[in-house]
C-alpha cells in the first residue's frame, strides 16, 4: 500500500486540524476532497512529512516521513496549491533545477526536463521566466517539475486551478496515464468535484478534520435501490405506459429520459418488447449512478446536523 | 506538438545523494546572483584597487633591485616618512625606522627577505581591510538578502522541501553562493596581488620566501567571509522583504562602524589630554612605554597595523573585530588582549547567526 495513516491527530495550538485520521491511499488515483479548512493540506503535509504530528503514525511505501523524510521524498513528487518557483530562471531551468535537487545528473536533468515539459505540451513558453508565465503554463511547470525525477507517487494539490477546459482535460488525461499506463500513484486533493468524478478510482471525503467517507468512487456513487437509466427518442409517456403494462414500474425523468428498477434478462427483453410497443428508439441503458456532488453533500453534512442536534 | 516528443518515460538512472542538491542550489544561486548588472560592476571595481596596491609592490621591488632599501631605511630612521612614495612610504617608515641605526646590512639577501616578507603582509593585510573589506560589505548587501528572503517570498521552501534535502543542504548551498563572491572579491584580487608581487620581484625564488603568504590570504579571507556570510544570511532568513535584509545588513555595519569610531575617539582624546597633562607636570610621558597615538595616521596605513596601540572597542565593530584577526592572521598582531575580545564577538555573531539560520529554515518543517 503506498500510504497509509492511523490514528492521526495534527494540532495547531487548541485547534485539532486532523482528528484520528485513518485512511489509506492503494495505487491508482485517490482523489481528497472536503469543504475548506477540512484538513486536506495539512493531510498532505503530513504525508511528506512536513508536519510533527500529534498522534498517529504515517506510512509512505512502508517508509515513516518523519524519520526517513529524504527517503519518502524520493519516492513522491508534489504539485503544491501555492504557486512556487525561484524567481529569475526559465520554465525549464526550473524543472532542471527540480531534477538536480531530486539527485538527478545535470545533463541528464535537462534532458528529462525537456522530455516531461513536452509531455506537458509546454511549447516555447519554457524560455520564458516563471514570474512571466499565465497561471495555467505556471501550473504545467509546477506539474513537470514534480515528475520529473520519475516518482512513484505523485500528490497535486488543486492540479487543475487556473486552466482552461482544454488545459483541464489534457491535464486529467496526463494524471489516467500516470496512474494506469505507468503504474503510478496519483493522489489528487481538489475542490472539484467533477474532476474527481471524471478520474479518481477511489476518493476520500475529509470534513473537520476526519474522513467521512473513503472507498471506490463507483461503490459510492451506487444508488440504495439499483436503477437503469433509459434514453429514448420517441414518446416517453408511452414508453411508461407500455413498461406498466408489462409490469415494470417506470418513472420519466425528462422528455428523453426515464428510469426503472434493475431488472434481470428477462426483465431487459420485456423492456426492449415495450419500447419497440411504444414505438421509441432505444438510444442507452445504463445503470443510474449518484452524482459524486450529491453523495459528497451527504457525507459533509450529515455529522454537522448531528453536531447541532446535540446539546 | 514536438516532433521529438517520446510521451511519458520512467527514469531509471543513478541518483546522487544530497550533497548533489547544495551543489544545484549553489551554482544556480551563483548565475541568479551574477546576473545582477550592479554586481558585475561592484565585482569589477572591487579589483581596482589591486592596481593601486601592484603599484606599491613595483616600487618596494624596483627600490630592492636598484639598492636603495638602505637609504630610504637612513631617511625612516631620520624620521622621514617617505611621503613621496605614498602607502608604500608610510609602511617603509614604519617598518625600517624602527631600528635603533640604519643597518648597513641591509642590502644582504636575508635581510632583504625579511624586510621583503614583513611589507608585503602589511601590504596585503592594507589591500585585504581598507578598500576590500568595505567593498565585500557593499557587495554582499547587494547578493545576500534576496538570496533566502526571495525563497520566502515566492514560497519557493517547498520547491526544496518537498525533495530529497535537509536544511543543511539548503543552508550550505546558499552560503556558497556568498562565499564564491566574497572570494571574487576579496581572495581572488590579494592572490593576484601576491602573483603581482612575484613577478615584479627580480627572482622568482621570492616565491620560496613568501610561500606562505597565499596561504595567509586565504586564511584572513575565510576570516572575513565566515560572519559576515552567515550575518547577512541571517538577516536575509528572517523576512520576506529583500529590502529590509538589505537596510538591516548596511545599518549594522554603519551603526557599529559609527559606534567604534565615537568610543575610540573618545579613548584617544582622553589618552591624549592625560599625556598632556602628564607632561605639565613634568613627567616622562613614555617612560612606561606608553607613547600617545600617531595623529597623522591615515586610514589604509592603520589598516597595515601600523597603529599599535590596542584597540579595545573592535569588538563593537564587523570591520574592525575582522581586521584585527585579520592582523593575526598575516603575523601583524600578536597580543592576546587585542586578539580575543573580536575572536569572541566574531565567533557569537556566527553561532547566534547559525543559530537564526537553523531556526527559521526549519520552520516550515517545525509546524
Amino acid at each position: 500500500m503506498p500510504v497509509q495513516l492511523r490514528g492521526v491527530v495534527k494540532r495547531y495550538g487548541r485547534r485539532t486540524v486532523l482528528d484520528c485520521v485513518t485512511c489509506e491511499v492503494p495505487p491508482g488515483i485517490t482523489g481528497l476532497v472536503g469543504p475548506n479548512g477540512a484538513g486536506k493540506s495539512t493531510l498532505v503535509r503530513a504525508i511528506l512529512g512536513l508536519v510533527r504530528l500529534a498522534a498517529g503514525e504515517v506510512r509512505v511505501f512502508g517508509r515513516d516521513p518523519a524519520r526517513d523524510a529524504r527517503a519518502v521524498r524520493q519516492l513522491v513528487g508534489v504539485v503544491p496549491e501555492d504557486e512556487c518557483a525561484v524567481p529569475g530562471l526559465a520554465a525549464v531551468e526550473m524543472v532542471r533545477y527540480a531534477a538536480r535537487l531530486s539527485g538527478l545528473p545535470g545533463t541528464e536533468a535537462l534532458r528529462r526536463a525537456h522530455e516531461v515539459l513536452d509531455w506537458c505540451d509546454a511549447g516555447q513558453e519554457r524560455y520564458r521566466p516563471v514570474e512571466t508565465l499565465s497561471v495555467g503554463v505556471r501550473q504545467k511547470v509546477a506539474f513537470a517539475a514534480a515528475i520529473v525525477h520519475d516518482p512513484r507517487m505523485v500528490i497535486l494539490d488543486e492540479p487543475t486551478n487556473g486552466l482552461d477546459p482544454i488545459e483541464r482535460r489534457a491535464m486529467l488525461g496526463r494524471l489516467t496515464t500516470l496512474a494506469h499506463d505507468h503504474g503510478k500513484t496519483v493522489f489528487v486533493s481538489t475542490h472539484v468535484l467533477p474532476d474527481v468524478q471524471s478520474i479518481c478510482d477511489r476518493v476520500i471525503v475529509l470534513a473537520a478534520g476526519r474522513v467521512r467517507l473513503e472507498g471506490r468512487l463507483d461503490d459510492l456513487t451506487r444508488p440504495v435501490a439499483p436503477l437503469l437509466r433509459l434514453e429514448v427518442a420517441g414518446s416517453v409517456d408511452a414508453c411508461v405506459t407500455r413498461l406498466a403494462a408489462a409490469g415494470i414500474h417506470a418513472v420519466g425523468i425528462d422528455a428523453a429520459t426515464l428510469h426503472l428498477p434493475a431488472q434481470d434478462a428477462d426483465g431487459l427483453d420485456r423492456v426492449w418488447q415495450a419500447a419497440r410497443e411504444a414505438g421509441v428508439v432505444v438510444r442507452a441503458l445504463t445503470p443510474v449512478q449518484e452524482r459524486f456532488e450529491d453523495v459528497f453533500l451527504q457525507a459533509i453534512a450529515e455529522p454537522r446536523e448531528a453536531a447541532h442536534a446535540a446539546p | 506538438m514536438p516532433l521529438h516528443d517520446v510521451g511519458y518515460r520512467s527514469w531509471r538512472g543513478r541518483r546522487r545523494g544530497p550533497w548533489s542538491a547544495a551543489v544545484a542550489i549553489a551554482t544556480t544561486g551563483i548565475r541568479l546572483a551574477w546576473t545582477s548588472r550592479w554586481l558585475r560592476r561592484a565585482v569589477f571595481f572591487a579589483w581596482s584597487p589591486a592596481l593601486f596596491f601592484a603599484a606599491s609592490f613595483f616600487a618596494f621591488e624596483q627600490a630592492i633591485d636598484e639598492g636603495r632599501i638602505a637609504s630610504l631605511q637612513e631617511r625612516a630612521v631620520r624620521g622621514s616618512n617617505l611621503d613621496g612614495i605614498g602607502l608604500l612610504g608610510t609602511i617603509l617608515a614604519d617598518t625600517l625606522g624602527k631600528s635603533d641605526a640604519a643597518n648597513p646590512h641591509l642590502t644582504r639577501e636575508a635581510e632583504v627577505a625579511a624586510t621583503r616578507r614583513l611589507v608585503w603582509s602589511r601590504l596585503l593585510l592594507a589591500f585585504m581591510r581598507a578598500p576590500q573589506a568595505v567593498l565585500l560589505a557593499i557587495v554582499v548587501g547587494l547578493v545576500a538578502p534576496t538570496l533566502i528572503s526571495r525563497d520566502l517570498r515566492a514560497k519557493a521552501w517547498l520547491v526544496y522541501f518537498t525533495r530529497p534535502l535537509g536544511g543543511i543542504h539548503y543552508i550550505v548551498g546558499k552560503i556558497v553562493v556568498l562565499s564564491t563572491v566574497v572570494a571574487a572579491v576579496t581572495v581572488l584580487p590579494a592572490l593576484a596581488l601576491w602573483f603581482a608581487g612575484v613577478l615584479v620581484s627580480p627572482s622568482g625564488w621570492v616565491i620560496t620566501e613568501t610561500w606562505d603568504l597565499p596561504l595567509k590570504i586565504v586564511a584572513g579571507s575565510v576570516a572575513l567571509a565566515i560572519p559576515t556570510v552567515l550575518l547577512a544570511l541571517a538577516y536575509s532568513s528572517l523576512t520576506a522583504e529583500s529590502r529590509i535584509a538589505t537596510f538591516a545588513w548596511f545599518a549594522t555595519w554603519a551603526a557599529c562602524w559609527i559606534a567604534h569610531s565615537s568610543l575610540a575617539t573618545a579613548d584617544f582624546v582622553a589618552a591624549m589630554d592625560a599625556h598632556a597633562a602628564a607632561v605639565a607636570d613634568g613627567a616622562e610621558a613614555d617612560e612606561d612605554g606608553w607613547r600617545p597615538p600617531p595623529r597623522r595616521v591615515n586610514w589604509v596605513a592603520r589598516a597595515a597595523g601600523i597603529d599599535t596601540t590596542i584597540d579595545r572597542w573592535s569588538w563593537l565593530s564587523p570591520y574592525h573585530a575582522v581586521g584585527v584577526i585579520q592582523a593575526w592572521i598575516f603575523g601583524v598582531e600578536t597580543r592576546p588582549q587585542a586578539v580575543l575580545p573580536p575572536a569572541i564577538a566574531l565567533v557569537t555573531v556566527s553561532l547566534a547567526s547559525i543559530l537564526v539560520l537553523a531556526w527559521r529554515v526549519a520552520a516550515p518543517l517545525r509546524a
